[in-house]
């Protein structure tokens, strides 16, 4: 363990360490602005999201159409809490995990006997469920009106004669998502390096062969999808305290679908792969918010590209960007049969 | 030699279809038991029935272990390996984007444990049970004949390979009976024979093992008993060479007249 000497590191852990001191250090880069700090929060906070859905199409192989649903049960946990019993965040976090969970172990236990397809349609129609629940249970959640006003976070230490810290501006966000992010990435390398991991990867591969090495599909199925949905969950806790108001139609199918996106476009089942794929769309998706009007086209023109985007990498690339690696050395045998990867977002919505 | 698995008077239907239609033997504690058949007869989804896979329409299937006799028949397939009964597939089924080694560990799984907060948060008992899993696993490889090979992808081992592999994933589980459905199947005869040396091997750690084959020469040269069915009924039973010269059984595989001609 403790042996963290440079020279003892292979190159992948050097390029890691070298891509989080320039994370670290890139808001004092003189030409960086705040809108450029947002967008990479918004950057992090994707990829929290896409590593909790990973779990799912990704560890498991089953396509999971209604992540955003967990995203909004977060996010309304944590504005809600905020908003009527002033809780801090810190204690926020675990509760939104663990009520993320609770919802996924509600919707998967019944759903998660369904294969493919079918369980694909419960997930979607979940989360459109949610997004009613939210627009229509006004007693609750003020409805299309919105949550205005909910509390920053802050680090509140008066209780042990300290100061109390609230965060201004992008800056502390940026940094707390950034150890959101690490300790995202921390878990999921955890589990995929598990006996749990190993059972998901055997349902992924086979569940025919997984039943008969002693595993219980439906109860593995169950805690992958509590887990992803816990992490939908925080995502949506830390969404609510970074931008202060929620309303419904911040957790249309669409977000979903974006979601999915990410993971496909950056390979499935690769924690880097799906990182790499939050970056790229969500950056993507600024840089066309820009480049359309210039060209005379509406914004909303940015989800055909999307779209053109996805068909291209099916065509070309149906593992993704960065494949698990057991698909990417197919790939350089020239072996992989493009029908046998699995391409869930074939899936039109 | 007291039975370790009972298989009484199942039948299994799909639709009209009758699969298994009354059959009835028993495989005895550390034997080599072959079990034949033409094309259709029935064989592996006697397999699927003793695995869980499939539920038997109709009959009961006892199995005797550490002292206890207890009917599988209907149970489900993780309950009926963590039981101690392992299988092969007839179309290899591994876990193809993983590691040999991987594919091992996984079969370690009805033996361990750890879940979410262990593999999080690494403690003690998790980190026993990793470095157990990961010791049996190259033990397992090692006795199956892949030492070294761990760390190869699955799918891109070569056809026999594949075959020892899925025999040491079924191992893995640590059962007492060993269902194996056709391992020679498309193996040279080079790769057959050192088939036969590995099931030996395998019976030699006192794991009874139940086999599918239609190679006769690994059937004869490694089975004690031979049960043969045929249209999902039992037709013969008793020492491979009386087997072979049993009329019914030639007629069964040959057509009538050929009995006569042999």
């Amino acid at each position: 363990m403790g042996n963290l000497k440079l020279q003892n590191l292979t190159r992948g852990a050097k390029i890691r360490i070298g891509l989080l001191i320039l994370t670290l250090i890139l808001p004092f880069f003189p030409f960086v602005t705040d809108y450029m700090l947002h967008i990479a929060i918004l950057i992090f906070l994707y990829m929290i999201l896409a590593l909790g859905l990973n779990i799912v199409p990704g560890f498991n192989g089953l396509l999971d159409l209604g992540y955003v649903g967990f995203y909004g049960i977060g996010a309304y946990t944590s504005g809600l809490l905020t908003y009527h019993f002033g809780l801090s965040y810190w204690v926020i976090i675990p509760l939104a995990f663990i009520n993320g969970a609770f919802w996924g172990i509600l919707l998967g236990a019944p759903t998660l006997r369904l294969t493919g397809d079918y369980f694909a349609i419960v997930t979607f129609g979940f989360s459109e469920l949610v997004v009613l629940f939210l627009t229509n249970e006004i007693w609750l959640t003020r409805g299309p009106l919105g949550l205005p006003g909910i509390d920053v976070v802050s680090i509140d230490l008066t209780l042990f004669g300290g100061p109390k810290w609230e965060f201004v501006g992008e800056l502390p966000y940026y940094y707390l998502a950034i150890v959101m992010v690490l300790v995202t990435v921390f878990v999921m390398y955890r589990i995929q390096d598990s006996r749990l991991g190993r059972a998901w990867f055997a349902i992924r591969d086979d569940e025919v062969a997984a039943v008969s090495c002693g595993i219980n599909l439906l109860g593995y199925k169950v805690i992958a999808f509590a887990i992803s949905a816990a992490f939908g969950a925080v995502g949506g806790s830390f969404f609510a305290r970074w931008v202060t108001f929620l309303s419904p139609d911040m957790f249309k199918f669409w977000e979903s679908f974006l979601i999915l996106c990410m993971i496909v476009l950056g390979g499935m089942g690769n924690i880097w792969g799906v990182m790499i794929g939050a970056l790229v769309l969500v950056s993507l998706s600024e840089v066309l918010r820009e480049l359309l009007p210039l060209l005379g086209l509406p914004v909303g023109v940015r989800f055909l590209a999307f779209g053109l985007i996805m068909v291209l990498m099916m065509r070309y690339r149906p593992a993704g960007m960065m494949p698990i690696p057991a698909v990417a050395a197919k790939m350089r045998a020239g072996r992989v049969k493009r029908k046998k990867v699995k391409a869930t977002v074939s899936m039109k919505q | 030699m007291t039975p370790i698995l009972e298989i009484k008077k199942l039948y299994k239907s799909f639709g009209g279809l009758l699969a298994l239609n009354n059959i009835s033997f028993n495989i005895n504690r550390g034997e080599i038991i072959g079990l034949v058949g033409p094309n259709g007869a029935g064989k592996t989804t006697l397999f699927n029935c003793v695995a869980g896979i499939e539920r038997p329409t109709e009959g009961q299937i006892l199995f005797a272990n550490r002292g206890r006799t207890i009917s599988i028949s209907g149970k489900k397939p993780e309950a009926v390996t963590a039981l101690g009964i392992a299988r092969t597939f007839q179309n290899i089924r591994l876990f193809d984007n993983l590691t040999v080694v991987d594919n091992v560990k996984i079969g370690r799984h009805c033996r361990t444990r750890s879940l979410f907060f262990g593999a999080v948060i690494r403690n003690k008992f998790q980190q026993a049970e990793e470095k157990e899993i990961a010791e049996s696993a190259n033990q397992f490889l090692e006795f199956a004949g892949l030492k070294g090979r761990g760390e190869e992808i699955a799918s891109s081992m070569p056809y026999g390979d594949q075959r020892r592999l899925e025999i040491a994933r079924a191992l893995a589980t640590e059962p007492c009976l060993l269902m194996l459905d056709e391992p020679a199947a498309g193996m040279n005869p080079q790769e057959s024979r050192d088939l036969m040396d590995l099931i030996r091997r395998i019976r030699n750690k006192g794991i009874t093992v139940l086999l599918i084959e239609h190679d006769m020469k690994v059937v004869m040269g490694v089975c004690e008993r031979v049960v043969v069915i045929n249209h999902g009924e039992w037709l013969a039973e008793g020492e491979p060479q009386d087997v072979q010269n049993n009329p019914k059984v030639i007629e069964a595989y040959l057509g009538t007249g050929a009995a006569g001609a042999a």
